[in-house]
């Protein structure tokens, strides 16, 4: 059974169909009945603000991630970031917009994009508050470069931090979402459902697109590229699916 | 029946019918911090509070000044200036790195406190931190003039920061409580952030006390692991 949604006036979203910094505060409160109606009415101002606000955020703490490297690898992370989150945004649009009516919640193409969008924004927003806390970590941390002796602790706190920050904007960005669409389907079941399967999608197309635009940080006896000369050759689940049979055969 | 949560608990800033007199100047913001924080935290809501924020931000730089000129009598020489410019600095550059994850947490509690409100907030935290060192500033003087130990004196010099920074923070906390919304864990979690962002600060301008060759040390390392080797280093 589908479940409509309902519209309504909001004052954040009748006095400017952009997205403005002063409106930040409103989508990270997640605030179902003030977002409501950016999710469900398309401004293509809007859509470019969300894209904006992912590449500054998620940007600036690819920034961040890529110093430890070096600075140039940190200036092809300002662009690679926020790439992989548009791009995996972008590449599953048509896959979500299907997702969502099939599975109960009546959303058109744009509006299940622009719930995405929202989603992504709301963690780049936390990863770029973030990212100078990281940079100093890092700053505090040797370079990693094939002449530095990093110690097992130090390589390993560093990962763990970076981790538990995306992790921790992650969950912020899902919950927000789990609760428009709570709201826009009046059911937890659907709104769960939809959640999931885009989850699965965008995690999946992600992965993929994290292991094209390789490196991050990368390897301190490669050379800072760009891209890997074999970016295009080979994909994320192939080289999971190798190492575990070489984990298991040894 | 619902419980009162402990941010209901306090009242709403804006819940007291009596408008505080405006702080006029960087005395009167010492004065209110310390006696009459409500009258801080209403001020820093009005249009206008920049200046209330340029004094707090003032008032802690000088009052760091002070305190590391203190904490560098035990070493003398080129620490007498080097240790009040890396305090000051220090304290300064550590807020800047906070600030945007506290204004990020505070949106995510659903406060709603505006980025320069937020920044008030910070400020009025520095400046009692200071304050309170200032108040410090006697013992550790005196313990600087009567003991040889570096890992003695920079425990203290810790004690006496972590006890102002506990009232910096409870500021910060009440700051939040009073805009009538939840703190949340989110600001908790924030206040552990800025100590260990500050704590690593100390580590990464060392030395604070004690001598070395350069200004700033050429060797990385995480403050556990410094503190750590100086104690090692303080026993052999």
């Amino acid at each position: 059974m589908q479940r409509g949604f309902v519209t309504g006036s909001n004052p954040v979203s009748a006095a400017t169909a952009n997205l403005q910094a002063r409106q930040i505060p409103v989508l990270l409160g997640g605030n179902p009945a003030a977002l409501k109606d950016w999710a469900t009415r398309w401004e293509t101002s809007r859509g470019l603000g969300c894209a904006a606000a992912i590449f500054v955020g998620a940007g600036l703490y690819g920034a961040a991630m890529g110093y430890w490297r070096s600075p140039i690898q940190a200036s092809y992370n300002l662009i690679k970031f926020p790439l992989v989150i548009l791009a995996t945004s972008l590449g599953n649009a048509l896959l979500n917009g299907m997702l969502a009516p099939l599975l109960g919640l009546n959303l058109r193409f744009r509006q299940s994009l622009m719930l995405v969008l929202m989603s992504f924004t709301i963690a780049a927003a936390i990863l770029g508050s973030f990212a100078p806390i990281v940079f100093f970590i890092i700053w505090n941390t040797p370079p990693l470069t094939d002449q530095t002796e990093i110690s097992w602790a130090t390589y390993n706190f560093v990962q763990l931090v970076q981790v538990i920050i995306i992790a921790f904007a992650s969950v912020v960005a899902n919950v927000r979402l789990l609760r428009l669409l709570q709201a826009l389907s009046a059911s937890e079941v659907i709104a769960r459902r939809v959640l999931f399967s885009w989850l699965v999608g965008n995690l999946f197309l992600g992965s993929q697109l994290c292991w094209i635009l390789r490196p991050f940080i990368g390897s301190p006896g490669l050379p800072v590229e760009f891209l890997r000369a074999n970016a295009f050759q080979g994909n994320f689940y192939e080289t999971v699916i190798r190492a575990i049979g070489n984990l298991l055969s040894t | 029946m619902a419980s009162v949560s402990a941010c209901q608990a306090v009242p709403p800033i804006d819940a007291n019918p009596e408008e505080p007199p405006p702080i006029p100047n960087a005395v009167a913001a010492i004065e209110s911090i310390l006696r009459q924080p409500r009258r801080v935290l209403y001020q820093l809501r009005k249009p206008g509070s920049g200046r209330l924020i340029a004094a707090m931000v003032l008032v802690a730089v000088v009052c760091s000044l002070i305190y590391g000129v203190i904490a560098g009598t035990f070493s003398g020489g080129a620490q007498l200036w080097a240790a009040p410019v890396k305090i000051a600095v220090g304290l300064l550059v550590s807020a800047l790195i906070c600030l945007p994850s506290l204004y990020i947490f505070a949106c995510l509690s659903g406060s709603q406190a505006r980025l320069v409100e937020v920044f008030g907030l910070v400020a009025g935290l520095a400046m009692l931190m200071t304050i309170l060192l200032i108040g410090f500033a006697p013992v550790a003087w005196v313990f600087s003039q009567s003991t040889g130990s570096v890992v003695a004196m920079g425990a203290l010099h810790l004690v006496f920061w972590l006890i102002s920074i506990f009232f910096g923070l409870r500021f910060l906390n009440a700051g939040f409580s009073a805009h009538a919304d939840c703190s949340g864990g989110g600001i908790k979690i924030w206040m552990i952030i800025f100590v260990l962002v500050a704590l690593q600060m100390t580590t990464a301008l060392r030395p604070l006390i004690g001598r070395a060759d350069t200004f700033l040390p050429t060797e990385k390392k995480f403050f556990v692991n410094h503190w750590l080797e100086c104690m090692k280093q303080g026993s052999d």
